[in-house]
């Protein structure tokens, strides 16, 4: 009997011991060290000393004007890029999946396509159509007396918006498409039956029918901007100071590495990730309830 | 099932692999096999120092010197060196550039070797021996250097009837007059961190310096004004372009005219050649413009050390090769080749390799001009304990300058605020 109870873990245990060392280990190291703040004397020539300072670290976060403007900075992008992206993802799978479309495989290829681009090959690839000196966007306007600055410091958020959804709104359709290939085909043509339009039939048997999948894009995403480093690190050295080295929250952590801080970047760290996972799970509780009522 | 049990088997062997591997090249921080011979390893990334390295393991049977490549330190070879560090498995020797020494030492990962390396010191030229001590202690051995000199394009300022300017105020005419023959010239473009403090260096405008056992931060000087106020002034009038440097529109630019010089490191040349091939034959060096008219100043932009990293158990070994690598000359020789290292050491500056013509620069011997300038390197410069930290400020600003929306001084003090504050912070101490 205890070795029947035994086996399975047995089996499980290479998996268990990756899991520990290689994902809990590290969560867990940055956690206890962000307790600790970092003393050094004089020069600073001698190793620096560790000090057991619990909330020493998080103070200083949450004075850090650079790192709170870098918080509201993503939440801001957060809230317009996100619906903007979900909302292009669903219309484009309603329209693959509708039953008049042509050339289906053609179009979820194609819009799949730019998720197979590495983040940074994609940001390199935009800065160029971004740049004043070789935009062929601003060259295509010239004629008409247009300009658009992409990397004014009012823009910038929305130009790297712009890479973000170009890169992911495919990615997140492939995910609805596949929900909405999985409504009963008889609902459907009960639809039909009542003598719904497809307008209709979209509206109230197949986005309510992919809602799952609509939360779940949505937390990915929310996840996905707070984690919002490629696009503005590309950009930084090109935008003429709009990108700042602390404009998103890991690149603050990063700067705090930069300047041998390792528990002041690992305090920021999990301060975005208790945030994030705050939101998320607010987000899940809201949509919850609905579905409940 | 069975399968993916394999798999997950695989992984974990894989794992258990890597890190023993990891565990293995950290072990060699100096070690005596039985044979009697010595071992030190050595972490780097310049092309050629793997033949460099074989070549003193064949001429030197006492000591064994096994060279490991690493990334480029800015793109993680640092990180992987201070994690080594924290780990206590470090290698005894590592690459690290100039502008990085100062922030090894104030996280404790270097070891001071002065007691071997105090009697070479006038093998070096002063501003490089000083780029690797601080404080009274010697951290490793300076391999190379970048003085400074105004690359321009001889095409364009003949075109014009101009000379290359001599002083900073000819400059600024020269940069009116280009503009002024079309509205896409320029006689530069922006620079930042450490080639905007290559500036400041030829200016004597230090940046930190050491006071017995306190920093002092000098960003905000008054000479540091004064170059800053300089190049405010010729963006102010829109005769620099747009152009980020290391960009593709820079390399444009240089290509065919638009961008007519760089003030530059010995280094550029090749990025200049390198990235703008078009501009072959019409680029040519001449000495950098002066403050005051007939003064010979030069500035520093780039160059690294062999340092000698915390732990290493065989600091005197350590020592001997770091200083043959910096002062050999057939070793050298190649590494002028492979890497268009410049060489920090006195004796090395008439290697055959640093006297021929070149035909992207019209076939002008360029490292003529080079080697007056480095005799000229002001060698009173100091690089910040928190230097990354400090750049990366410091461009947050430099950025907004030269695109108009703030002024270079002003960039300068607020990474002098912004670096004095995180010092304060960490305890490092600070005097006026």
């Amino acid at each position: 009997m205890p070795r029947r109870r035994l086996r399975p873990l047995l089996f499980c245990a290479p998996f268990i011991a990756l899991f520990l060392a290689m994902y809990v280990a590290p969560i867990g190291y940055a956690a206890v060290s962000s307790l600790y703040t970092v003393h050094r004397s004089g020069l600073g020539l001698t190793a620096p000393t560790k000090v057991f300072d619990p909330l020493g670290n998080y103070a200083r976060a949450l004075e850090d004007g650079a790192f709170l403007s870098s918080l509201g900075r993503v939440a801001l992008f957060g809230v317009v890029q996100v619906p903007v992206m979900l909302g292009a993802a669903l219309v484009l799978a309603l329209l693959i999946d509708s039953k008049s479309a042509r050339g289906k495989g053609f179009f979820r290829l194609s819009s799949f396509l730019p998720y197979a681009i590495p983040g940074v090959s994609a940001a390199l690839v935009w800065s160029f159509m971004y740049s004043a000196q070789s935009s062929p966007v601003n060259r295509l306007l010239h004629p008409f007396g247009v300009s658009i600055p992409f990397f004014d410091s009012d823009l910038v958020l929305w130009s790297v918006a712009n890479i973000v959804t170009w890169s992911w709104a495919g990615y997140n359709m492939i995910i609805i498409y596949a929900a909405l290939q999985s409504i009963p085909a008889e609902v459907l043509e009960a639809a039909r039956m009542d003598g719904a339009s497809a307008l209709r039939v979209a509206w109230s048997v197949k986005i309510p029918f992919v809602r799952g999948a609509l939360v779940l894009t949505t937390v990915f995403s929310i996840i996905g901007s707070a984690q919002l480093y490629n696009e503005p690190t590309v950009l930084l050295p090109v935008s003429g100071g709009s990108v700042s080295s602390t404009f998103t929250p890991i690149m603050s952590a990063q700067s705090a590495v930069a300047a041998g801080n390792y528990p002041y970047a690992a305090a920021q760290s999990v301060l975005l990730a208790l945030l994030v996972g705050g939101v998320s799970f607010v987000f899940f509780r809201l949509t919850g309830r609905e579905e409940r009522a | 099932m069975k399968r993916s049990i394999m798999r997950v088997a695989g992984i974990a062997g894989a794992a258990g692999l890597v890190l023993a591997a990891t565990g293995c090249s950290g072990s060699g921080s100096g070690s005596t096999s039985s044979s009697g011979t010595s071992s030190i390893t050595f972490w780097g990334w310049a092309p050629g120092y793997s033949d460099a390295v074989a070549a003193f393991d064949k001429s030197h049977p006492g000591l064994h010197v096994d060279y490991q490549e690493v990334q480029p330190g800015a793109k993680g070879g640092y990180q992987k060196m201070l994690n080594a560090v924290k780990a206590g498995n470090a290698p005894c020797l590592a690459q690290v550039g100039y502008e990085t020494l100062p922030s090894f030492a104030a996280q404790g990962a270097l070891s001071d070797v002065s007691a071997y390396a105090s009697a070479d010191r006038g093998d070096y030229q002063p501003a490089a021996w000083k780029s690797v001590t601080l404080g009274g202690a010697v951290y490793g051995a300076p391999v190379d250097t970048g003085p400074m000199a105004l690359f321009y394009n001889k095409k364009v300022f003949g075109s014009l009837g101009l000379k290359p300017p001599t002083t900073w105020a000819e400059y600024q005419a020269d940069a009116e007059r280009i503009h002024a023959s079309g509205p896409h010239r320029y006689i530069s473009s922006p620079y930042l961190d450490y080639d905007y403090a290559g500036l400041a260096w030829q200016a004597g405008a230090g940046w930190f310096g050491i006071k017995g056992d306190a920093w002092q931060v000098s960003m905000d000087s008054r000479a540091n004004d004064k170059v800053a106020d300089y190049w405010q002034g010729l963006a102010d009038k829109g005769l620099i372009s747009s152009a980020p440097m290391y960009d593709q529109a820079w390399y444009k630019g240089l290509g065919n005219g638009d961008i007519a010089t760089v003030v530059g490191a010995v280094w550029q040349a090749g990025v200049i050649k390198g990235g703008a091939k078009n501009g072959a034959g019409q680029w040519a060096v001449a000495p950098l413009p002066q403050w005051t008219d007939g003064a010979r100043q030069a500035g520093n932009a780039g160059g690294s050390s062999t340092a000698v990293l915390k732990g290493c158990d065989d600091p005197k070994g350590a020592w001997e090769f770091a200083h043959w690598l910096g002062t050999d000359r057939s070793a050298f020789g190649g590494l002028v080749e492979k890497a268009a290292l410049y060489p920090a050491a006195k004796s090395l500056l008439d290697l055959p390799q640093l006297k021929g013509g070149d035909a992207y620069f019209g076939g002008q011997k360029i490292y003529d001009v080079f080697a007056a300038a480095s005799a000229h390197v002001n060698a009173d410069w100091t690089w910040g304990p928190l230097m990354t930290k400090t750049a990366a400020d410091l461009d947050d600003g430099l950025g907004k300058a030269w695109a108009g929306k703030g002024t270079i001084a002003d960039a300068l003090h607020t990474a002098q605020d912004q670096t004095v504050g995180e010092m304060n912070k960490q305890g490092l101490k600070i005097t006026g």
